[in-house]
């Protein structure tokens, strides 16, 4: 099953973030909420975290990049 | 328990290395996700340390590292959001570690509600105090009296604010505190000429934080959470 990632909705919809780094790599195995990224605005550190077990399929955003929260970053292939 | 109200935990840690502190931290946050605990409010004094978050960077210490070595000063990058600070003796560093769900706030509410938590506690000394546009933190006059920043994991909240008691300001003349160059600093000492106790800061702390997210918390200690957890 394909999930999407996205920068979790537990900041305002309009907020930008920056993503400050990928935990984790393509191709990488993951267990469900397990840290894959870390998104960042200048006061608040936000985890991405896996919806499921699964394998990161695909990075989408890279790090320095400015997102709205909601954003799909990336996506992971359920097992 | 009154109706409608969370029960929780109250630990402070005293004066306690940051690096230990915040592996206590990270285990109670773990804890929480878990669900194995309930919400907890962590309290502590640092010996002094910069700390550098995620929005940081080590150009924002200005003094050579033998500078550091002789103020005695140690450095670490750590995961909450923001840029350079300083944490010493004197300055309360506090993190509730709340359910963003429970207390029904978004990051960015719940960032603003600390803010208001501090105004609070510092009214209560009759400091004025104020935020501002664009500079995240509690405010006397010029001066920067308290700063926030916090990290959110599955919507658990974690880091939080630190408050200028009586710290030695002179070591943030040392960063960019926050990143910003010459920014002023001060404490409740500076302000009032005088510092409260530690004790009676953190006792209107204590049902100023409870009244703002709803829940009541027993006072105890770490030994007593890790024996909880460990049953």
């Amino acid at each position: 099953m394909h999930y999407d990632i996205e920068i979790p909705p537990t900041a305002d919809g309009a907020l930008e973030v920056t993503i400050v780094s990928w935990i984790k790599n393509e191709g990488d195995q993951v267990s469900k909420g397990q840290d894959l990224a870390e998104a960042t605005t200048e006061k608040i550190t936000l985890y991405v975290t896996a919806p499921a077990k699964g394998t990161l399929t695909k990075i989408f955003v890279k790090v320095g990049s400015k997102v709205k929260v909601g954003t799909v970053i990336g996506s992971l292939e359920g097992i | 328990m009154a109706a409608g109200k969370r029960m929780g935990f109250w630990v402070d840690l005293g004066l306690m290395p940051y690096a230990p502190s915040f592996e206590i931290q990270n285990r109670v946050l773990q804890a929480r996700i878990e669900g194995r605990l309930a919400p907890t409010v962590i309290l502590q004094e640092n010996p002094p340390i910069f700390t550098i978050g995620r929005s940081g960077t080590r150009n924002n210490i200005l003094s050579s590292p033998e500078e550091l070595r002789q103020w005695g000063i140690d450095v670490l990058e750590v995961n909450r959001g923001g840029d350079v600070t300083y944490h010493g003796p004197g300055q309360l560093v506090v993190s509730p570690l709340v359910y963003l769900g429970d207390v029904g706030l978004n990051a960015n509410q719940y960032l603003h509600k600390l803010e208001d938590v501090l105004m609070e506690l510092l009214a209560n000394y009759d400091i004025k105090t104020h935020k501002t546009d664009g500079f995240p933190g509690v405010w006397h006059e010029e001066s920067k009296i308290a700063s926030v920043g916090i990290a959110v994991k599955h919507g658990f909240t974690f880091h939080g604010f630190s408050l200028n008691v009586d710290p030695n300001l002179d070591a943030f003349n040392l960063i960019n505190p926050c990143g910003v160059s010459r920014m002023r600093v001060s404490s409740i000492y500076q302000v009032l000429g005088q510092a409260p106790p530690m004790a009676e800061v953190k006792s209107q702390l204590k049902e100023i934080v409870e009244r703002s997210f709803k829940m009541e918390t027993r006072v105890t200690s770490w030994q007593d959470i890790l024996e909880h957890l460990e049953c």
